[in-house]
């Protein structure tokens, strides 16, 4: 689903040039869900901003869905962004202006999508996290927790292949937090290929496989077989 | 482009848009008005004089002694300045096209009709006025030799010797007669009915009171003398005007030695002096217009700049989203467009009622409709150039500012 090889993304200032990245290659197959971990600064939000067409990297490959991304223009780059890849942020990243509806529309205002299988899918997606009732409600009247699911719903309406979510419960208490995980790991059983980067050690263990950042390299810590355990105690 | 959720959007940003919106019904009310105003006033100084301007002089003189023969003299000298080479033509009438003063009277068509119908500028003038002035005679013809009477013998003379014909400007035949054909019917001058033989299509007025009655001239068969503001009138090809006005002096000064030339213009220059409050009008009306297009552009300029800054992360969060850049430039084009529409709308109201108020106190005529759409497009075009470089700056915020906020 995703391949890079030998990746690298430096940051030029006038005065200085750092490596964001550094010799990175990682490959997550089709329906897998990894959990990226490591020290602050090491290069996780590159590599998933990367990953989601946010960002070029300076050098190296990158192949999504057997695609060769490198050499797209910002316009493919865009259409692939809005078709394959849902994204969940830390601070939610919802648009203050518009309703949660209308929120869950964007991406999909950016496809030719008729409005009758706009509509069916942003009320699906917002059953499916259970705000339906708070369809015509803006998001600063919603906790965190709320906002958080509405941008899950946001990501799910376009039905990606591919979800990338950046510390998506950074901002949320423990028990918002598990919610949004359970959300999450729900997700992935119905076939969505997932990369989360996590501060939280105990939401990394309950992904299928761990990947560790230092220093802009992958320490790849592979799939550990707790983890199996858990995953399979849940869905029982 | 959708216009429902830029809709949404906006209704959370009511007062910076009402601002803008009102800006813009603010400029359009006032620039329908002011573009109007200034097309008038140079409508005005386009007017057609029937004449060739070009191609005409006139020279005024003046007493400096007592001359008991003077008359017979300004029409010995009007002779001499036929002989003037590159002299067309040469003829003595009490006033001028654009020439500012003027004899006018006003005009019924019965002599016991309580009413005039009109107000019409006088011209007196001999056989060879005319051809002198290259007016364009469409109906009738012109006076015979023997219609004309001495200007001198009629100053005194009771109202039954003045003169019982006269040729009219089409404008004034349908002030007079509506749109039947003016020639042989009567009107009343004064007290006299007169009747018309012949019919110009053009002849302006001296100095214009009202545009719609600017062209409303009427000409006696009466031979001017040299007193009462009488002027010479000489046609000459434009290269010969100068050499042919330094002669013409010289003439004028051997031919009445207690007279001098008072002031020698062309038909043009004339045209020019008459209208140039209007054209100092009109330029200052374009000033107006054009600083008020300025600010109002400067006035949106600003206010996306800061709704782009503002917006910055939505922005990121769009173009993360799957919006390509396209999509965001015409995100902000689609915005200013709505806009400015409200504001066009609301100005549309507000330049009516505008032009409402300067036909009541100025009387002017009220602001044509076809004002309005010329306007609303020119606003539209502004607002788009205007939004131009904010919304190309926000199409240029990278996506990757949603998940690294500066
Ligand atoms: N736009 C930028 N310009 C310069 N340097 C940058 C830029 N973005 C990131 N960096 C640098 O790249 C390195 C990796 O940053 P990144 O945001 O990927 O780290 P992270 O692992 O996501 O950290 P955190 O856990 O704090 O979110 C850091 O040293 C950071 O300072
Ligand atoms: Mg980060």
């Amino acid at each position: 689903m995703l391949k890079m090889t030998h990746l690298s993304k430096a940051f030029r200032t006038e005065v200085v040039e750092t490596y964001a990245l550094r010799d990175f290659s990682i490959h997550v197959r089709e329906g897998e869900f990894v959990a990226v971990t490591g020290p602050s600064g090491s290069g996780k939000t590159t590599f998933l901003n990367i990953a989601g067409l946010l960002e070029t990297p300076t050098g190296g490959t990158y192949e999504l869905d057997g695609q060769d991304v490198g050499a797209l223009g910002d316009d493919a780059r865009s259409h692939i962004r809005n078709q394959k890849i849902g994204f969940i942020f830390q601070a939610f990243n919802l648009i203050p202006d518009l309703n949660i509806y209308d929120n869950v529309d964007v991406p999909l205002r950016y496809r030719k999508m008729s409005s009758a299988e706009r509509k069916k899918r942003i009320t699906e997606a917002l059953e499916r996290v259970g705000l339906s009732a708070r369809m015509r409600h803006y998001p600063a009247e919603l906790s965190g927790g709320q906002q958080q699911r509405v941008a899950i719903a946001r990501a799910l309406a376009g039905s990606p292949k591919l979800l990338l979510a950046d510390e998506p419960t950074g901002n949320l208490d423990t028990q918002m937090a598990r919610a949004v995980m359970q959300l999450l790991e729900e997700i992935h059983r119905d076939g969505a290929t997932i990369v989360m980067v996590t501060h939280d050690p105990e939401l990394a263990a309950r992904a299928q496989r761990n990947v560790h950042v230092i220093d802009g390299q992958v320490v790849d810590l592979g799939e550990d077989p707790k983890l199996h355990m858990n995953v399979s105690r849940i869905s029982a | 482009m959708d216009f429902m959720p830029i809709i949404a959007a906006l209704k959370r940003q009511k007062t910076a848009a009402a601002l803008i919106a009102i800006e813009i019904a603010l400029c359009c009310a006032i620039i329908c008005n002011a573009l109007f105003l200034i097309i008038h006033r140079l409508e005005r100084s386009s007017i057609p004089s029937g004449v060739p301007e070009n191609e005409l002089v006139r020279i005024q003189t003046t007493s400096v002694a007592e001359d008991p023969d003077v008359d017979a003299r300004a029409r010995a000298a009007l002779q001499s300045l036929r002989e003037i080479p590159g002299v067309q033509g040469a003829t003595l009438i009490n006033q001028v096209p654009f020439g500012r003063s003027s004899w006018n009277s006003g005009l019924r068509l019965k002599p016991e009709d309580k009413n005039t119908i009109v107000n019409a500028t006088i011209y007196y003038g001999d056989a060879a006025m005319l051809s002198t002035l290259g007016a364009k005679l469409i109906a009738g013809r012109w006076f015979e030799e023997s219609e004309f009477g001495d200007f001198a013998t009629l100053l005194g003379a009771p109202d039954g010797e003045q003169p019982k014909i006269v040729i009219i400007t089409r404008q004034l035949g349908q002030k007079l007669f509506g749109n039947e054909n003016p020639l042989g019917r009567e009107f009343a001058f004064g007290d006299v009915p007169v009747r018309v033989i012949g019919v110009l299509d053009h002849l302006v007025r001296p100095s214009i009171f009202d545009d719609a009655t600017a062209d409303c001239s009427l000409v006696f068969p009466v031979r001017m003398g040299a007193g009462y503001g009488a002027q010479y009138v000489l046609r000459t090809r434009p290269q010969d005007r100068d050499a042919v006005i330094a002669a013409a002096k010289k003439k004028l000064a051997e031919a009445m030695p207690n007279r001098i030339v008072l002031d020698t213009k062309g038909f043009d220059e004339l045209r020019d002096e008459n209208f140039k409050q209007d054209r100092v009008m009109a330029g200052l009306l374009i000033a107006v217009v054009v600083s008020l297009l300025v600010v109002t552009a400067l006035g949106i300029v600003g206010l996306a700049s800061f709704w782009v800054q503002r917006r910055r992360r939505q922005i990121g969060i769009r173009r993360a989203l799957g919006a390509t850049r396209g999509q965001i430039l015409r995100y902000f084009q689609t915005e200013n467009f709505l806009i400015v529409t409200v504001g066009i709308a609301v100005g549309m109201a507000a330049a009516f009622g505008i032009s409402g108020w300067l036909m009541h106190h100025y009387e002017l005529p009220r602001l044509p409709l076809y004002y309005l759409p010329v306007g609303a497009v020119a606003l539209w075009l502004l607002g788009q150039i205007a939004v131009l470089a904010p919304a190309l700056r926000a199409a240029s915020v990278p996506p990757a500012t949603a998940t690294r906020p500066v």
